[in-house]
């Protein structure tokens, strides 16, 4: 099976149907991967699994953790973290960083248009309801003119990689997507368990990011502002996402603000310090739309600030994103990504799409009712694994259930072949082995005035129950460091 | 800097302190009582009065029998008393998490290290055999978090915030351990008329638990005495546990965020200035002729300043 005596490796077993990052079809390990299998192999099973705990304590030591409600106590534990890093050479990270760069520029410029000219609709080539029955859609937002003419400044972009071992995209996300600071993590617990290894790793840095998301920010300054000031705005401590915001503050050093520490005069945004009011130009949100602003959106938020919106309508502060991208990271507008690639940028698509059915058309909505055991159904407006059916794990009844609910509002599904995502060798606590799993890619771009920007890396996430494809951390997922090579000769 | 996460630090730092002072008045009380000379004093029950005492919880009647499992668990790990050191050291990294972007990763891991030790101690353990363990383990926690702020943040306006806090604390700990181990001597006097020798006791005991026993012998070169104990804990300037070392560690950090030459009357660098100069030239004589009385003038001063700070800095 595997032409090697590597210790740690003599039980893995490969189901030959599958993808495997690390093993080619001949069971040889892949150029990319070689230095590191043999580093590795060098470890003894029990030797591992005390670097596993050690990287499991520099998780928690960090306070990198969420929390469980039991019935007596609160638990405090880490996201399940992978010792075993993905690998990816410079020529496919090269595909993959102009396919997320060409899908970010895309999207912005799709954004422009529906809040303004909506020529893409005019010219027939996405349908209005497309729009009109989106609830991100937001009517605040039409003519409105964002600092820089950014909307999506910072996207983040999963992809996983089919059994026929191309890369495709499963959806943007372009509100506020997370996830970079344990890619950031990922790579401080791996370098402390393994410092060895990186001895004479070639892999890209991933700590630049924060530096380049700042001058990104500041790319958008409101008009009139020389130095701008720019602050993290957070829902609070108590916020699944909140490790993630206050290391991106930390990391830009800049403040990490909440609502109640701002507020609105004369249509400026002005911040609550020790020496009085100072004025805030950007602002890197990560509090949802609907809650930034309870003048204008939902009354009774209190995570926001009163006035806001007036003061960005104005162009005196810069949100980041832009309210209202939520209608363009919706599922059924990724089915027309394509199109809207080809109608701005007259490129094809350098990434590609999976194929989609549209329940609201009647012949693909038959398609999806007779096939549903050979597809996804994924409702269009939820996010985080919610909600997803996947046809070949459904019993009789639930797929009765599903087509019922389908029938019922088909606007709010589309259907997907059941994609077969790659598996990589992960490390399973119960076994005590190394066993495959489904792994997918979250890619971070970042777009300013005239810069873009991709972090060379991203967050490879790993579904750790058995055969399961859904690798959300909600979901029970875990995460790999992810390893983008400097050149071809692999890692060490 | 955000007043509400200045206001954050202040209360780290506070806390931090706090969780110091609480632990090892409870080890050093406790063991030392062991020797104690006098039968009252050698007391259990006399031991954990005086815990109470000095928490601000006095236990009022005098013939309650204290369990003594139930009162360390209630000090050291009950997460329902406010004074105890679990509560102290959860809101020291409550306070921290708010401030997470703006305190170093080290300090973070710091104080996240001093919140898991405390949470996963053993209570069983901790209220039949660990005291000593548990109680050593929070005061060198809380010197390396000490270690930490100086050595890991820039020495800026939150850094003077943190070292408000934290000195205003110690002040008013020290203070309170003062009043605390006075009580204790005036009790065991009652008990056994005036005794030198167990008065020494109690001031060498009190000394211990400010950490300040060796740097009093080295400066005095002879056994202490309430006078002379007094003025090394309140009034030697180079004693870095006395309050008017304090006093002047506030002085100087205020001075970071209150820059003027000459402040203004309502602020709180004013006050802190107007409270120092009070201490500063104070003769030993005056604090011993009326030591409850002083006690708590000086206890309203500190609140009074940490009230100023609050309206000024941290209004939002």
């Amino acid at each position: 099976m595997i032409t090697t005596n590597n210790q740690i490796f003599a039980s893995y077993q490969k189901d030959p149907t599958l993808f495997d990052e690390v093993f080619d079809a001949q069971g040889e390990v892949r150029e990319v991967y070689e230095k590191l299998f043999e580093l590795y192999g060098n470890h003894t099973i029990s030797n591992y699994v005390q670097l596993n705990n050690k990287a499991k304590a520099s998780f928690f030591n960090q306070g990198i953790t969420f929390q469980v409600y039991g019935e007596h106590e609160t638990k405090e534990k880490i996201f399940p973290f992978d010792l075993f890093p993905r690998i990816i050479g410079p020529a496919e990270w090269d595909h993959i960083e102009k396919g997320a760069i060409q899908r970010s520029r895309a999207l912005n410029l799709f954004l422009w248009d529906i809040y303004h000219e909506k020529k893409i609709i005019k010219d027939g080539i996405v349908p209005l309801e497309l729009l009109s029955s989106s609830a991100n859609y937001l009517h605040q937002m039409f003519d409105l003119d964002p600092p820089g003419g950014i909307y999506n400044h910072i996207s983040g972009t999963d992809i996983i990689k089919h059994a026929d071992g191309q890369y495709y995209v499963l959806e943007d996300n372009i509100r506020c997507p997370s996830g970079v600071s344990y890619v950031v993590c990922n790579r401080t617990a791996l370098k402390r368990a393994l410092f060895g290894v990186f001895n004479h790793c070639q892999a890209h840095t991933v700590t630049n990011y924060a530096e380049n998301l700042l001058e990104i920010l500041e790319s958008v300054k409101p008009q009139g502002v020389d130095i701008p000031n720019v602050v993290v705005i957070t829902p609070g401590m108590y916020n699944s996402a909140y490790y993630e915001h206050s290391y991106l503050a930390k990391a830009m050093g800049v403040e990490l603000v909440e609502g109640r520490d701002l507020f609105v005069e004369n249509d400026f945004v002005y911040m609550k310090t020790i020496k009085g009011p100072e004025r805030v130009d950007v602002i890197y949100r990560r509090v949802d739309d609907l809650f930034i602003d309870p003048l204008e959106f939902r009354p009774d938020s209190a995570l926001g600030v009163p006035g806001l919106f007036a003061a960005y309508r104005k162009g005196n502060v810069c949100l980041a994103n832009a309210p209202g991208t939520g209608v363009a990271d919706d599922k059924a507008v990724y089915t027309y990504m394509p199109e809207i690639i080809k109608y701005y940028l007259d490129e094809s698509p350098i990434l590609k799409n999976v194929h989609t059915y549209h329940c609201n058309r009647p012949e693909e909505l038959r398609y999806v009712l007779e096939h549903i055991t050979e597809l996804v159904v994924k409702p269009v407006d939820e996010s985080g694994g919610y909600g997803i059916s996947i046809g070949n794990r459904l019993s009789k009844a639930e797929i009765a259930a599903v087509k019922e609910q389908i029938k019922k509002e088909p606007r709010k599904y589309i259907a997907q072949p059941i994609m077969s995502l790659s598996v990589h060798p992960t490390y399973i606590d119960e076994s005590e082995s190394f066993e495959q799993r489904h792994v997918d890619l979250r890619t971070f771009t970042l777009l300013g005035k005239d810069k873009e920007f991709v972090l060379k890396g991203g967050l490879s996430r790993v579904a750790l129950k058995k055969g399961n494809l859904v690798v959300n951390s909600s979901q029970g997922g875990g995460s790999k460091d992810t390893w983008v090579l400097k050149n071809d000769q692999g890692p060490c | 800097m955000l007043a509400r996460v200045a206001n954050n630090l202040y209360w780290m730092g506070r806390y931090i302190e706090r969780s110091e002072h609480v632990a090892r008045f409870m080890h050093v009380n406790y063991f030392s009582s062991l020797d104690a000379p006098n039968e009252h004093s050698q007391k259990r029950q006399f031991v954990l009065r005086s815990m109470r005492f000095m928490v601000g919880d006095p236990v009022s009647d005098p013939n309650e029998v204290l369990d003594e499992e139930q009162l360390l668990y209630n000090l050291g790990m009950n997460p329902d008393i406010p004074y105890s050191i679990i509560s102290n050291v959860q809101w020291a990294r409550e306070n921290a998490n708010s401030a997470r972007d703006l305190i170093s990763t080290e300090l973070y891991e710091a104080i996240n290290k001093f919140y898991h030790f405390v949470l996963n101690y053993d209570v069983d353990l901790f209220v039949k055999r660990g005291l000593y363990d548990f109680c050593v383990n929070i005061t060198e926690m809380t010197t390396i978090l000490r270690g930490k702020i100086r050595g890991t943040l820039l020495h800026d306006e939150v850094y003077a915030i943190i070292m408000m806090g934290m000195n205003l604390e110690r002040a008013t700990q020290i203070i309170r351990i003062i009043y605390t181990k006075y009580n204790d001597v005036l009790l065991a006097r009652g008990v056994t008329g005036t005794e030198d020798a167990g008065q020494s006791f109690e001031w060498v005991t009190l000394l211990k638990c400010a950490e300040s026993y060796d740097m009093m012998r080295r400066f005095y070169k002879k056994a202490p005495n309430t006078s002379s104990t007094l003025e090394f804990l309140i009034l030697n300037p180079d004693c870095p546990r006395s309050v008017i070392n304090s006093l002047n560690q506030i002085t100087k950090h205020i001075n970071v965020l209150d820059q003027s030459k000459n402040p203004k009357k309502d602020s709180t660098a004013f006050l802190v200035e107007k409270v120092r100069a009070d201490l500063k030239f104070k003769y030993v004589e005056e604090i011993h002729e009326d030591i409850r009385n002083f006690i708590e003038t000086k206890l309203n001063d500190l609140v009074n300043i940490a009230q100023k700070m609050e309206k000024e800095y941290f209004n939002y």
